[in-house]
């Protein structure tokens, strides 16, 4: 196994313990973690197997994505947030009350 | 004149404008109305003229900063692109036009860019041919339609919009996945030269699967709606609109180019089968539980979840009468849904409330708005003469041809289930109640835009030829034996 | 391949003088280098899996703990160990940026939250009440471990049959770099190839700001006023942090750095003012800041339409002037991105907080 594969696992790994805590969390601010531990995952999986390239210097490529993808969860992290404390403005609780006998 | 209209990129309009709109809005906010106005028309103008190139020449691409797949990005102009742009005009123009009368002032000042960025965002995407593009796209009308839901800032539109914002972007992380694997497999994030490298093996599988089901929870097919009913149901109307008619296509697009251009065809069989069974339960569900709401915006929400079961029917029918069916029925489908939204908006607006038991003799205060609830429902219903009824029929044909005839049997129940609730709302419009409580006047601009709707999609049912015949051009299906 | 061994030649003085000698081939020398080799790999082995177990350990306390401060800070933690380990794939670009943008400045807006929050709680004082259709109700969201289980084992399994060797994209980069105008191959994807996702991605942020704003405003909350070591701290670093973003910004095109680390670097100085005590006026939400809030949109916007009227493709750069377009592009962003993270720190838009 190289290096690349391990932490493309690692990766994996990570995206499936957001996965879960965003599931079993109810608390919003520790969604809002999970979904954060979640996309870095995703993005240690694409960084991860760009370095396959051999000797020579990594696949840019997956660099560029990544980098747009942490301003584009970083965006979505702070307007979660606000939402969030709103929420909690609202209602007393930062938890989404539940809806299933809609 | 014509080489101008045949050689200009059209499509890089329709994404410039409304993001310059946008920044225009939210510098000068005292004219936002006007400019919003003016970017939508320019939009209209501009699908025309796209509209007009793609029919004389041909689909075509155009290779974003002059570099060509797959080191660049490169959009996709075809019939398919061409028709979701033009129902995102037509729609996008109603809705605008109906807002300015809608929202009281400060709710409006931030209406504007908001909505012009979720338009701009919806046509990058139904242009975009590259899978990390779309990723993008995806994210920025996610983040939009969340915003706009919250716009009201009521109790229920605030918590409705949090678990929207955790769908979507859960649905988003996932489709990400895919693509990223899939780009590791394959070297390339371009749809057309992926259609080619693409072979089956277990990385597409992963691939496939996650991507079908961040684009599916996006679309909100039955078990994944969770999150759609509290959420069109508690935005403003206009919003509610926008979300039914187009926000839920615009995943949904994505999902229809991956399959037919992206996932290797002899491995996606059982992943329809499993569309078309959670598609029917979904047709029953939605049904019963649009049946069984008590306020109108929630039964609307609903009867958009029945829809989309509809949608994904077929899939596993994976013919050319059924794509052209399902794409005709995503056209009527938004144009018809918009209007019964709007249509729900001129009933708040008027009463301030949208219980149905207690709509107060609407047919004499707001006859137009029931009228265009009634067409309306026509075309949801799947009757003739509407687009509605083309969609279903050409779906009906293609279970038929192909000896899957219990699509066919969901379809019609369906029709029948949507039949009920629409009667059910039609009816309580004649019927008086006991309680009278304020009303207010609605504008007529507002009556009218959503009656403008309701008749274009009855009109889609008069002129079917034409919208299937564009959908033709780039030859992704034919669709001449729905003609 | 030339091995080079470390030498001692006894002269004829009788002194003995090190030195290296040179000869290409030898068996002996490629012995000891097998050995080097092993021992590298050996600690290289080391060094990933304890990286990837911390990685994985972090993470998993940082969603289990039960109080949120200490969540918070360990997921701090874990965005530096990310970066470490973006600087172990080689991707130094990135490791800047989540420093920057992921772990830092998310880090604060998790802390600003989770500050307000406790604000907000007792301002409103909201009576919580829990039904018990709640709590039987949430039990059917716990999605079992062991569907969970299946789902990684699946992703593992596919992550593990991908070929061990690809080029991906690097070989058709490789090739145009020079007609791209920068040297460092990342900046010339993110603002030449692929530029257009950076023009969509902007437009995500200055959004994510229109949202916040959109959202209202949030009851008034005490900010302790800062000691000292805090106002020292500031005075030294934020002129540092404005240096230190030019630098970013300006070295971006040929090593290391680009707009999207500069911006964020300019926001953790907005960011470090606003602890300070320093509160940005109503004047911030008036014409002239808008401005240079959208300077980055605004400016890929003005390009695109350029270049549409000029019968090129959608942002086409000439070779000969894309060096400094590219230049000019990245200032504006730069300048935006710093200025919007700021303001999303902040919160809420300054004339509802000042109107209150």
């Amino acid at each position: 196994m190289t290096t690349e594969l391990l932490y493309a696992l690692v990766g994996v790994g990570l995206f499936s313990l957001g996965l879960y805590a965003l599931f079993v969390r109810a608390n919003l601010l520790r969604k809002i973690l999970a979904v954060n531990v979640m996309s870095s995952g995703v993005f240690l999986v694409l960084v991860a197997l760009a370095r396959r390239t051999g000797a020579v210097a990594p696949d840019p490529v997956p660099h560029a994505m990544v980098i747009t993808g942490i301003v584009v969860a970083v965006s979505a992290t702070a307007f979660a947030l606000m939402l969030m404390l709103r929420i909690v403005q609202e209602t007393g609780r930062a938890e989404l009350p539940d809806t299933w006998s809609e | 004149m014509e080489v101008v209209i045949t050689t200009f990129p059209w499509e890089v309009v329709l994404i410039l404008a409304p993001l310059f709109g946008a920044l225009s809005c939210f510098l000068w906010p005292k004219s936002a109305r006007y400019l919003a106005l003016s970017t939508v028309f320019v939009s209209v103008l501009s699908v025309v003229a796209l509209a007009i190139r793609l029919i004389t020449t041909g689909s075509y691409r155009h290779a974003i900063g002059g570099w060509r797949a797959p080191l660049g990005i490169e959009l996709l102009a075809d019939g398919l692109s061409l028709l979701m742009l033009g129902v995102t005009a037509v729609v996008g123009l109603a809705i605008t036009v109906y807002s300015t009368g809608y929202f009281p002032n400060r709710q409006l000042l931030r209406f504007w860019p908001l909505w012009l960025l979720l338009l701009a965002a919806l046509n990058a995407l139904f242009l975009s041919g590259d899978l990390f593009n779309l990723y993008v796209a995806l994210e920025l009308t996610g983040l939009a339609a969340v915003a706009l839901t919250a716009l009201s800032g009521g109790r229920a539109a605030l918590i409705s919009a949090m678990r929207y914002l955790f769908a979507t972007l859960l649905g988003s992380m996932s489709y990400l996945l895919g693509v990223v694997l899939i780009y590791h497999s394959f070297g390339s994030l371009d749809i057309m030269i992926l259609a080619q490298r693409v072979v089956q093996s277990p990385v597409v599988w992963s691939a496939m699967g996650l991507m079908s089901a961040g684009l599916a929870l996006k679309t909100a097919l039955f078990p994944l709606h969770f999150w759609l009913p509290p959420a069109h149901a508690s935005a403003p109307a206009p919003v509610s609109a926008a979300l039914s008619a187009l926000v839920v296509k615009a995943s949904f697009y994505v999902l229809l180019r991956l399959w037919l251009e992206v996932f290797p065809p002899g491995q996606t069989a059982m992943l329809g089968e499993l569309f078309g069974a959670l598609g029917v339960a979904a047709i029953f569900w939605g049904g019963l539980q649009a049946l069984r709401a008590g306020q109108l915006k929630l039964l609307i929400a609903y009867s958009t979840v029945m829809q989309v079961g509809y949608f994904f029917l077929a899939f596993p029918l994976a013919m050319a009468a059924a794509w052209c069916g399902v794409l005709y029925l995503l056209l009527s489908h938004a144009l018809a849904k918009a209007a019964m939204f709007l249509a729900a908006g001129n009933i708040i607006y008027f009463s301030g409330h949208d219980r149905i038991v207690d709509f107060d003799r609407i047919a004499n205060q707001l006859p137009m708005t029931l009228a265009a609830f009634a067409l309306a429902g026509v075309s949801i219903m799947g009757l003739p003469p509407s687009g509605g009824f083309v969609a279903k029929w050409l779906m009906v044909e293609a279970s038929l041809k192909s000896g899957q005839w219990w699509w066919a049997f969901a379809l019609i129940i369906g029709s029948l289930a949507a039949a009920a609730y629409v009667f059910k709302v039609v009816g309580h419009a004649f019927t008086q109640t006991t309680v009278r409580g304020q009303t207010n006047a609605v504008p007529a601009l507002m009556e009218w835009t959503a009656l403008a709707l309701a008749l274009t999609s009855i009109l889609l049912g008069l002129v079917a030829s034409w919208p299937l015949a564009w959908l033709e051009i780039g030859g992704m299906f034919s669709c001449e034996s729905a003609r | 391949m030339v091995c080079c061994r470390q030498t001692a030649t006894r002269l004829a003085s009788g002194t003995s003088r090190r030195g290296q000698r040179c000869e290409p081939d030898n068996q002996r020398c490629d012995a000891t280098r097998d050995q080097d080799v092993d021992a590298q790999n050996l600690t290289q082995w080391i060094f990933d899996t304890l990286t990837g177990l911390g990685l994985l350990c972090l993470a998993w306390m940082a969603l289990a703990s039960s109080q949120l401060i200490k969540a918070i800070v360990l997921f701090v933690a874990f965005g530096l160990l990310m970066a470490l380990t973006w600087v172990r794939l080689d991707a130094v670009d990135i490791a800047l940026a989540e420093v920057a943008i992921g772990a830092g400045l998310t880090g604060a807006l998790l802390l600003a939250a989770l500050a307000k929050l406790t604000a907000v709680q007792t301002a409103t004082s909201k009576a919580a009440h829990r039904s018990p259709k709640d709590r039987a109700a949430r039990k059917l969201y716990r999605m079992p471990a062991a569907l969970l289980l299946l789902v990684a084992a699946g992703l593992a399994y596919s992550v593990l049959s991908l070929p061990l060797n690809s080029r991906g994209l690097s070989i058709e980069v490789g090739a145009n770099l020079d007609a791209s105008g920068v040297g460092n191959p990342v900046t010339a994807v993110l603002l030449n190839f692929r530029g257009y996702d950076t023009l969509l991605e902007i437009f995500v942020l200055f959004l994510a700001l229109l949202g916040v704003w959109s959202l209202g405003s949030l009851p008034p909350h005490r900010i302790e006023p800062a000691g000292p070591v805090l106002n020292t701290l500031v005075v030294v670093l934020a002129p540092l942090l404005i240096l230190l973003a030019a630098y970013f910004l300006w070295a971006g095109a040929h090593g290391p750095g680009g707009a999207f680390q500069a911006g964020a670097t300019l926001g953790a100085a907005g960011v470090l003012l606003q602890l300070a005590g320093w509160k940005p006026g109503p004047g911030f939400a008036r014409l002239p800041w808008k401005l240079i809030l959208l300077a980055g949109p605004a400016l890929f916007i003005l390009f695109a339409l350029f270049t549409l009227v000029t019968g090129q493709h959608l942002l086409e750069y000439a070779p000969e002037r894309a060096g400094i377009l590219i230049l000019l592009l990245e200032t504006g962003a730069t300048f935006s991105i710093g200025l919007t993270l700021a303001a999303l720190f902040f919160g809420e838009r300054p004339d509802d907080a000042e109107g209150r």
